[in-house]
This record gives structure tokens, sequence and C-alpha cells, in this order.
């Protein structure tokens, strides 16, 4: 017999089969909104989990503790404010480092993408996404550390200023390849304009697609802000991991990941861990913001 | 005006081969480097130490100093968190991409790009919570171990799948998503028939991306049970090894410069894996668009 | 079968005969023997500087029974205290003794098994090889930030110092920091490894770590002209010293009493004497 739906049989379809299939649709449509609800309610339980263990905090009135700008557990200080600046100063300052950086490759892969340099400097991009951070860090640390440490003849090399250079190698795929796929989706008729009017490539680039994308571009930067600020691992095996509040790119600092990461594995009193639950709220918030900012960015345009 | 224009063109082509040009020779350096120390140190001694392969894989014997028992581990979690997290991550992405009325689908939506947000320790923070409010509560056996990280790291790529299966199903041409319709097929039959085999590829990269993500990752893995000296893993409630938290343990403790030179070589062999993984998932999404010429779909990450 | 077949069986399975019978016989007297009839698991963790003797024996245990699985793990005394203490691993590994409020909050018994000093590292380029007391407060309370105020050369020193919960960095603060300020902008690292790496990079650095985790690649740093070896700390001649302890909570099961009787045994000592630790009598 030919397998054909079951619909397209030849007999008559009975008002049972119908019933049966339209059980069956229900029940599959039940379980996928259940997987569905499964994946939103993971959020839900991780800020459950998350605000549950920074309650004693607020009960116990010892928030103001943790928003302080010393961090001396034997000296009972547990301020968690200067890990809140690193973070944010790594990810700016990595940010600040890869965005032109981004933005000239872009333009490199505009201008030569009929010629192989070009794609092959774009296939390279791409590989890099499938780098590990924790190989980022590890040839960092054997690399980039010494040369920073000899050249400089200050500190120890694990500095504000190595763990910048390798965060921003690490977000330069993102913000190249969302950056690239912008200028892919422009009109075509603005790309014929362009070259009607005989535009070079990169003025093309420069003064048509490329504010023509703003809202891409932000999105970019922003994009790349939230992964530089949820990275754990570059600042941990790099950024020397001194809880205080950089005087210079070669001095030592600590974001709230590596605190979390540092005082979870070898950290044990009760306030300490505490403090790194709310460091975990903030790290929620920022993320949270991140998110929110995409979307405010992303509603308008489509 | 003419003259600052024409400076601006020629100097951003000076600044985009500058651009270019510096990104390659970091990624160079980084990759030479790696690839020098890492090669030197591909030997079987690497992965089984001084014991034999054979008596290690079958018999159970430790592997001293070799990184058998990491990579042993990495492939477990792989697969554990896999089997969690593709259920529910193909699941949820099909509901969202056929199913769902507009309002759940916006708050769906916001949910799992709020997840996809999240950063990798803060997973690892919530595994740790759990079996903190577990031992208070139902369990008070429950220690970190091999499942739990699995759990963290099925939730971690869960975004990855939904993102990638909603898009692929989304991004299909309208004359092949309502073609079995008009030919009498239900929406389940519709997918299964028709709808995912178009997207496979589409969803197949999705599943790799997942994959290599969950291979990679450390931070979520440091907080759920992974510690530097253990054997294979032989139930779920073990602790284990696994390869990126070896190689970040021995980038700071190698005691011995073998023991740095076996942390080159586990550094390349994970390297070459997720880069093959990251590479074939991109080779499948490129053959997937131009198999359907759709240039809009925009990969949402 | 025919005669060539059940030859060829006979003399297989007398072959597998003679091997388990000379492995069973083999560790018979050895102090691997109680291991043969024991299965199950072991977690360890804690203190950093047990981890080269733990690790070993380990192995040792798991090649004589590869039933038996035994993962050690770090975290510096503190963690050790608390994971044994709550019940997350079997035994607890401390560089310090332990406090008699943690003994009474969570019914501790405590092991000892070697004596360890602390000594002062820096990198072996470094000139200086002897520093007094109050000359090492002094740097790492951060007043004496150049080498070559205590004879080296004119290079800024970097610090690094250890992690909070680390037994480590407890002996070296109260005997020889005598309870001074460690300051602020000092490099935190997490074990005594990572001490030994970090320091053993970095020409101008200072650091402290246990002395049997002291190679070629650091120098250990006189302390008032006596040298940090072991046979002064066990002597008492070299001050800053501490014991290394395994801790569990209560009576230890069969499986990790085994365990720690292996350590304490013989076989346990060649170990803890191979990576640079003396041995209690």
């Amino acid at each position: 017999m030919m397998k054909t739906g079951p619909f397209l049989s030849r007999e008559k379809i009975s008002s049972r089969q119908l019933r049966r299939a339209s059980r069956q649709e229900a029940l599959i449509r039940g379980l996928l909104f259940g997987a569905t609800l499964i994946s939103g309610l993971a959020v839900g339980a991780i800020l459950g989990f998350l605000a549950y263990f920074s309650l004693p905090l607020v009960f116990q009135g010892q928030a103001g503790q943790i928003l302080d700008w010393r961090w001396r557990p034997f000296q009972g200080d547990f301020g968690i404010l200067p890990m809140i600046v690193g973070s944010l100063l790594l990810a700016f300052s990595a940010l600040l480092l890869a965005y032109p950086l981004g933005v000239g490759l872009c333009g490199f892969v505009f201008s030569q993408r009929q010629k192989p340099w070009g794609r092959l400097v774009l296939l390279a991009v791409r590989l890099m996404t499938g780098v590990p951070t924790v190989v980022y860090g590890f040839v960092s640390v054997f690399l980039l550390v010494p040369l920073i440490r000899t050249w400089f003849a200050q500190g120890t090399g694990f500095s504000w200023l190595a763990a910048t250079l390798t965060l921003s190698l690490l977000i330069l795929p993102t913000i190249v390849l969302l950056t690239w796929a912008q200028l892919e989706h422009t009109a075509i008729e603005l790309r014929l304009a362009a070259a009607a009017l005989g535009f070079t490539p990169s003025q093309e680039l420069l003064w048509i697609l490329l504010p023509q994308a703003s809202r891409g571009l932000l999105a970019a930067v922003i994009l790349g802000f939230g992964r530089a600020v949820g990275d754990t691992l570059v600042a941990l095996m790099l950024a020397g991991n001194a809880p205080q509040i950089p005087d210079s790119p070669l001095d030592a600092l600590r974001t709230l990941t590596s605190h979390i990461a540092l005082v979870l594995a070898t950290d044990s009193t009760s306030l300490a861990y505490q403090s790194v639950f709310a460091s975990g709220l903030i790290l929620f918030g920022l993320a949270a913001a991140v998110n929110l900012a995409l979307r405010w960015l992303k509603s308008p345009a489509w | 005006m003419d003259e600052m224009h024409r400076f601006l063109d020629h100097g951003f082509i000076w600044f985009s081969w500058l651009a270019a040009l510096l990104t390659l020779g970091a990624l160079g350096l980084f990759l030479g480097f790696l690839g020098v120390n890492g090669l030197a140190a591909l030997n079987l001694g690497l992965f089984f130490g001084e014991a034999s392969p054979w008596q290690v894989i079958m018999g159970g014997q430790p592997a001293g100093e070799g990184i058998w028992p990491a990579c042993v581990g990495t492939v477990y979690l792989v697969v554990l968190s896999s089997l969690l997290a593709l259920p529910l991550g193909i699941g949820s992405g099909v509901y969202l991409a056929q199913y769902a009325s507009p309002a759940p689908k916006r708050l769906f939506g916001f949910a799992v790009d709020l997840l996809a947000g999240i950063p990798s320790i803060l997973m690892g923070l919530f595994g740790f919570a759990l079996i903190l409010f577990l031992r208070k509560t139902l369990f008070p056996q429950a220690n970190t171990c091999l499942l739990l990280s699995a759990v963290c790291l099925a939730l971690l790529v869960l975004p990855y799948l939904i993102l990638t299966t909603q898009s692929s199903l989304e991004g299909l041409p309208a004359p092949i998503k309502v073609a079995g319709l008009s030919l009498g097929f239900t929406p389940w039959q519709n997918l299964v028939h028709i709808l995912l085999p178009a997207a496979s590829r589409g969803i197949l990269s999705g599943i790799i991306l997942a994959v290599g993500r969950a291979a990679e990752d450390t931070a979520v893995i440091l907080l759920t049970g992974v510690v530097a000296n253990a054997g294979t893993p032989q139930s779920l409630t073990d602790k284990y090894a696994a390869l990126p938290f070896h190689i970040f343990y021995l980038a700071a403790e190698h005691r011995t410069t073998g023991e740095l030179a076996q942390a080159y070589g586990a550094a390349l062999i994970l390297l070459l894996l997720t880069g093959t993984l990251y590479a074939i998932a991109y080779w499948l999404h490129a053959t997937l668009v131009n198999k359907w010429e759709q240039k809009n779909i925009m990969l949402r990450r | 079968m025919n005669i060539f077949k059940k030859a060829k069986v006979f003399m297989f399975l007398m072959i597998i005969t003679v091997i388990f019978a000379t492995t069973a016989l083999g560790t018979q007297g050895s102090p691997l023997a109680p291991f043969q009839a024991l299965e199950g698991k072991i977690d360890i963790a804690g203190g950093t500087a047990h981890i080269p003797v733990m690790k070993d024996a380990a192995e040792a245990v798991m090649k004589a029974n590869p039933k038996i699985r035994i993962t050690v793990a770090g975290g510096g005394s503190g963690v050790g205290v608390q994971k044994v203490g709550e019940g997350l691993v079997d035994i607890g590994n401390t560089g310090r003794a332990l406090k008699p409020q943690e003994v009474e909050k969570y019914g501790l018994k405590t092991f000892p098994f070697a004596i360890d000093g602390v000594a002062l590292a820096v990198h072996p380029a470094n000139p200086v090889s002897s520093l007094s007391p109050k000359q090492a407060q002094e740097i790492f309370a951060g007043k004496i930030t150049n080498w070559k105020d205590v004879g080296g050369k004119d290079a800024p020193i970097n610090l690094f110092s250890r992690d909070e919960a680390s037994g480590t960095r407890e002996v070296f603060w109260k005997k020889l920091l005598q309870k001074g300020p460690v300051a602020e902008k000092a490099n935190i690292v997490p074990s005594n490894g990572a001490m030994k790496v970090a320091v053993a990079q970095d020409p101008n650095a200072i650091g402290y770590l246990g002395i049997g985790h002291v190679d070629k690649s650091v120098k250990a740093v006189k302390l008032d002209g006596v040298e940090p070896t072991q046979e002064n700390a066990k002597t008492g001649k070299y001050p800053v010293v501490r014991q290394l302890y395994m801790n569990t909570k209560g009576e230890p099961q069969p499986l990790v009493k085994a365990f720690i009787v292996y350590i304490l045994s013989p076989a346990g000592t060649q170990i803890i004497q191979k990576h640079g630790y003396i041995p209690l009598q």
C-alpha cells in the first residue's frame, strides 16, 4: 500500500479517526508547551535562587556592608564595590579596543570581498568563535603576560592590560559577525544607487552602509559588552585578582565573575558566601539590562 | 570639506588594512605558539601517562599523569547535557515557531533571550545554590557531581538550541510552510514530514554549536563538581575531571615542565575539538542558507 | 571441541589463573592488601600542600583495586574543614591544626601525618637570599616596595599572597608576619602550586609556600640566616612550621580508614618523603 498521509487515503475518514488525530495534536501541543514552559521557568529559577540566598543579607541588615570598598574577609570587610568597578572597567576597555578594530575588519572584508584574502579574513574571524575561552586565557598567560612584564618593567604582567587585550580578541568575532550580518542585509537598492553614483567600496561603506546600519552597530556594542562583562576565565587567569581599583593599566583588578569563582573555590565564611550571591544578583541585573537594551533597539526597526 | 572627505576615505582604507593585519597577526601568534608547543606534546603518554592504553581503558587502571580521564569526563558531560537539552530545546523551538500565539511567544522569547544572556558563572552558581538548597530540604546526601554539571550545562546551551531551531523553522520560505497544510496535513504531520526535514541543517548546526559550547565551558563545571585529580567517572554522582578545567588547573599550578607540556597538548586537543565542531556547524548553516536562497535569516546571537 | 581446542582453552585458563594469583599474592603482604576487599569511593578536598601526596597514594590504591575511586581537589584548609564538616567530602585536608570551635561544631577527628615548613620564596635570579622577620613584615605590609631597600636590584617588589581559606597563609601570617597587615595590592593566588608558578615566572616576585613545594624553579629565602629546610623545621631551628592533617567527620568509614592507615604506613611514609615533607614518627 502506498504510504500517504492519513487524509489522502481513498477511504472515507471516520469521525473516530478525526477525533484521535485531534487528540494527538492536542497532546503534542501540550508536550511542546511543557518543554517551553520548563525553559522559561529556568530563568525564573535562577533568579529565584540568587535572590533567596542573598536574602539573609537584607534581613540581617548587612547589605550596607557588601556595598563597601574594601574586601578583606579576615578583617571583616566584605565590600564588593571594587569588583563591580573592575567588571565595568574591563568590559569598557575591551570594548573600546575591540569595537574600532571590529568595524575596521568589517571594512576590510567588505572592500576586499571579491578578493580571496577578504573571504579568508572573514573565515578566520568565523573560526575564532570556535576557540575556547580557556585556550585564549592559557596562551595569554604564557605569551602575553611575560611580554607585558618585560616590556613595561613594572608589575607582574597579570594586569588590567593583559586581560583587556585578551578579552578584546575574544569579543572581536561577536562584533565583526554581527556588523557583517547587518551589512549583508542592507537593501540592494542602496548599494546599486551608490554604485551608480560612483562611490568606491570604502566610500560606500563609510557614508552609506555604516550610517544606515547604525542600529545594528549599536546592537554589536551592547552584545559585545554583555559578553565581556559575563566572561570569567580571562579575568580569572589574567587580571591578577587583587580586590582593588587599579591605578594604572598595569595594576591588577578583580571582576565580579572571577570573584564568584575565587570565593566559592577557596573561601568558607558565611558572609563571604552571601556576598557571592549578591555579586551574582548584580551580574544578573547587568545581563538583563543588556538584554532590555537590545530589545528596545530591535523593536521600532521590526 | 572635500579634502576632509578624501582624507577620511583614505584613512579608513589604511585603518581597515591595519585592523585586518593586527587581528590576523595576533591570531597567528596565538595559534602558532599553541601549535608549536602543543604538537611537541602530542603522544600516547599525554593521554595515558605511564600506564598502557589498554589497561586504562579496559582495566580501569589510573592513567597517572595522563589526560584520558579528563577527555572521558568531557565526553560524558557533553553527552549527558545534550540528552537533557535536546528534547527541551528543540521542543521549545518548535513550539515557539509553530504553535505559539503572539503573546506567549513574546513572553517566552524574552525569557529565552534572558537565559541566553546569563553569564556561565551564574549557571554554576545556580547549580551550587541548588545543591545547598537540596541538602537543607529534600536530599541531605546531595553533592556536586557529574549529573549536576550536566544539568547546568544543559541550561547553558538551551538558548542556542531554541534560537537556532526557531529561526531555522521561521526562515523557511512561505510556500514550504503551507504546502503540507493545504494538502490536509495536521500541523504536527506538517512538521514531521516537511518542515523539520527542511530545516534540519539549521537545527543540526544549532545542536553542534550547543555541543561545542558544552565541551569548552569551564566556569559552570568549576562550581559544580569538577576536580583536578579523578579517574574516569563511574556513576552520575561521581566527581570527575574535564579538559577545560584540567587546562586551567595546569596553567596555574603545573609542578614540572612535563605538566606544562601536557597542558599545551590538552589545550591543542580541546581547540581542535571545538574548532572542528564550530566549523561543521558553520558549514551546515551556510549550506542551508544557500539551499533556500534565504538571505533574510538573521542570526539572533 | 577437538583436543587442540581444549588444550588451548586450558592453557588460556591456566595463564589467567596464574596472573590473578600472582597479582593477588603479590599484594598479600603489602600495605595495599586491605584495599582488595573494599570498594567504593573517597572524595578528598582541602589543603593544597597535601595534593602531591594524596595524588600518589590515590594512584597506588586505584592501581591495586580498580573498583575504588578516589578524587582529590584543592581549595585550601578552610574549604577542607567546611566540606568535610558539611559531609560534602570524606577527607578534609588542613595545613593547620583544627580550631576548637571547628572540632565542636562538626565533630571532626584529626590525623596528622607530616611536618611541613612555610618558606618565603623569590625568583632564583633574585640576589636576595636572606631576610629578617621584620623586613618580611614590612615588605608584605607594603612599606618596603623596592628590592634595593633589602639588598637587591633596583626593582619594584611584586607581592603574592594566598586566599583567605589557606592554612599556609594562616601559619605564615601568625608565625612570620606576627599577625601584621598584608597590602591590598598583593596578587592573590589560590594554591601552593599556583604560588610556585607565579614566583617562578616573575623576577621581582616574593611569596610564600610550603617547603615541600619548593624546587629548583624558586629560591627559598633564609630567615635570619636559617635555611628553610625540612630538617630545620623538624628540629625547630626554622620557626615557621605546621603539621599536615587529614580530618574526617566522626569515625572514618572502613575504606577511608584504610586510606588513612595507608598514608601512615611505611609505604605512605615513602610517598611523603618523596614529595619533600617530613613524616611523623
